[in-house]
């Protein structure tokens, strides 16, 4: 079996090894059924405790080992009590063993043919349970959304706003429409109003009279013009997952909506695994890939600062023993070098001497896994503590308000994208844009409605900009967007493209609803050859960009 | 150090011995030759020439004990490891063992994800 890089798909083949051997569970278990229901009427029948045993001890070493586990620990149960029998009991057989045996079977009996098989159906051909932890890489990728409200204008005004964040929405005023169109295809999430119609919260009952017929209830956000308690009560009943009151805050919104519907999209984790010896380094990457992380393997333990420069990790993984360097040592260099100095160090080493563990985390090291290290565990081990990495590293690298990095981190990365872009031969912009009389909004508005429009630039670039795109706030209402294998031309067309829809998205405010535009700069690599130059001349660009009356973006010549 | 090419493997059932060579041709990449039998192991040793003995304890025929003491009488393999895989590996169990002559011991049931990566460790630590 081979998997779309070519490479032997072993889970996929270990998958179907498995689901081979879940539909022969049953047939053992009913064979051991046979031997005990025979061993009961004649307990010295030495040929048929022999084959009981060795029926149990069979099934308790393949099931274990194939990941059913409960079936594998109630066979090795049976198994210890025939032994304990033959050689604690010299085979007496008391009512009460016989009872205690019968009843271990019993429960091996529940296995049966369908019990097996729903426990291989649960995972889904091809996969096992390293790929059924969320994968960072995958998210939901469905954008249609529904509304449902009886006032067109309103409809029209929130389709539109909600559009600029990268969704689909389809708007209903009509109810039988709205279930029509949800029974034919499933939306990622529903926006409704509660006071829809005549009847009071009648937007309430319509989604509780839907939810009563499916399985999975509708995702569903509430609009309403009251603020009643009992109302919100009804909602949360109903399953509502967020509940506004008219007029609504597009950005507060639309934060909801992406949470629900994970749109912000996380990059999947990077680990470098080092250990000198290869194959253990290849299991431990293709553990990881299996779980949607990305691997560099490095099995020179010296080469490990060369590979750092142009794969930041998320974590490093190394072996504690090797010959040219420890892991030990290693640890002690990447702590030496402020760029790595918060990235957690994971030790694999089948080290189990406990001082030697205090050792290496004193150094540095964050933490100790004991090889032979189970592939699910190294997958959870793994990603928590980058999830931790990550959340501490974000509140020192990113923007408090809008989840961008910071300047620092932006300059940073612009050079290391860079870097990237001369090695790979290929084009790279950097833009920097500003939001234009954003002092005027701050004055006129309200700072409030100000932290929104930024937050609004944020999210609407966050979603609609690629992955491996970056954007930063570069301070006050300034930001820079580093856009790797994108020429000026096409940088322009697509910083264009987001300076129109950005001008679309109307602001609420005390004073009034409001609209802002942003002017844009645009530097290039190949044309400008630094990181420091090409900052230079995406700000002068920027500056012609306001001079010449703003909202428009000028590509530096 | 010598890399670890071929294993010669033994054991009777067949569920577990499908698995095994799986985790040990394909996330291992080593050579494999798959016996039924302490007997069968002894019958292919020689035309094999494994560089590793992976032995079931508990088989028909002849068990994982029994081959050991007999290619131990063979020249070309007096010195060739051998590992157990074994469902009893209670600190003593193991070390009757190791007793035996055995390299180490690999505990039944196993993970197939990782199996290649012991086998791995314990080559390296015989080799060192």
């Amino acid at each position: 079996m081979l998997g779309s890089d070519g490479k032997p798909d072993i889970q996929a083949a270990l998958a179907a090894l498995k689901v081979s051997f879940a539909q022969k569970i049953p047939e053992k278990i009913h064979e051991i059924r046979q031997s005990w229901d025979t061993l009961k009427i004649a307990t010295d029948d030495a040929a048929t405790f022999t084959l009981l045993h060795r029926q149990s001890h069979i099934l308790a070493g393949t099931a274990g080992t194939y990941g059913f586990d409960e079936v594998g620990r109630l066979a090795k149960d049976i198994e210890i009590m025939l032994q304990d029998e033959l050689t604690e009991h010299q085979n007496t057989w008391t009512a009460l063993a016989i009872e205690s045996l019968e009843a271990l079977l019993r429960q091996l009996e529940t296995f049966d043919q369908d019990v097996v098989l729903n426990q291989t159906k649960a995972m889904p051909e091809g996969k096992t349970e390293v790929e059924l932890l969320p994968q960072p890489t995958s998210p939901k990728q469905s954008k249609l959304i529904y509304i449902v409200d009886d006032e067109d204008d309103f409809l029209k005004i929130m389709s539109l706003q909600i559009e600029t964040f990268g969704y689909e929405v389809v708007s209903f005023s009509s109810l039988l429409k709205f279930s029509e169109a949800v029974a034919e295809q499933e939306p990622a999430l529903v926006i409704m109003d509660v006071e829809f119609g005549q009847g009071e919260k009648e937007g309430i009952q319509y989604i509780n009279l839907i939810n009563a017929k499916r399985e999975i209830a509708l995702q569903t956000i509430f609009l309403t013009s009251s603020t009643d308690v009992l109302t919100r009560l009804e909602a949360v009943r109903a399953g509502g997952l967020g509940y506004f009151t008219k007029p609504v805050l597009i950005e507060k919104l639309v934060d909801t909506i992406d949470h629900f519907t994970h749109q912000v999209p996380e990059e999947p984790y990077k680990i470098v695994i080092v250990d000198d010896s290869p194959v253990q380094s290849a299991f431990a990457a293709l553990t990881l890939q299996q779980a949607g992380m990305e691997t560099r393997e490095v099995n020179e333990p010296l080469e490990l600062l060369n590979q750092l420069i142009d794969f930041p990790p998320d974590l490093i993984l190394t072996d504690l023993y090797m010959p040219e360097c420890s892991g030990l040592e290693l640890s002690k260099i990447i702590r030496q070098m402020d760029a790595y100095v918060s990235v957690p160090i994971v030790f694999l080493s089948s080290e189990h001497d406990q001082k030697k563990q205090m050792g290496a985390m004193s150094l540095g090291g964050d933490d100790f896994l004991s090889k032979p290290v189970q592939p699910w565990y190294l997958v959870s081990a793994v990603t928590s503590r980058v999830k931790r990495g990550r959340k501490t590293r974000g509140l020192a690298e990113t923007d408090g308000l809008t989840g961008l990095l910071n300047h620092t981190k932006s300059k940073e990365r612009l050079e290391l994208e860079l870097s990237r872009a001369k090695r790979e031969k290929l084009p790279l912009s950097f833009a920097m844009l500003d939001i234009d009389f954003f002092k005027h909004v701050n004055d006129n508005y309200g700072h409030p409605a100000g932290d929104r429009v930024l937050k609004s630039l944020a999210n609407m670039f966050k979603q609609r900009l690629r992955q491996y795109d970056t954007i930063g706030r570069y301070g006050g209402e300034e930001f820079a967007v580093i856009l790797p294998n994108t020429d000026a031309a096409t940088a322009k067309m697509l910083m264009d493209h987001l300076r129109v829809s950005f001008s679309k998205i109307s602001h609420y405010s005390v004073e009034g609803d409001f609209s802002c535009n942003f002017s844009c700069g645009i530097a290039s690599f190949p044309e400008f050859k630094s990181g420091s130059v090409m900052n230079d001349e995406a700000d002068k660009a920027l500056y012609v960009a306001k001079e010449s009356g703003r909202n428009r973006v000028v590509v530096a010549p | 150090m010598v890399a670890l090419e071929r294993i010669l493997y033994a054991e009777d059932e067949p569920d577990i011995q499908q698995v095994a060579s799986l985790a040990l041709e394909l996330v291992g990449g080593y050579n494999l030759k798959t016996c039924n039998s302490g007997l069968e192991a002894l019958a292919e040793i020689e035309a094999y020439a494994p560089q590793l003995l992976l032995f079931d304890v508990m088989m028909p025929d002849m068990d994982g004990p029994t081959a050991l003491e007999k290619i131990r009488e063979l020249e070309a393999f007096k010195d060739t490891p051998v590992i157990f895989m074994t469902a009893k590996v209670q600190p003593n169990e193991v070390q009757g063992y190791l007793d035996m002559g055995a390299v180490d011991v690999i505990a039944k049931p196993f993970d197939p994800m990782t199996l290649a990566a012991q086998i791995q460790e314990i080559w390296e630590k015989v080799q060192a």
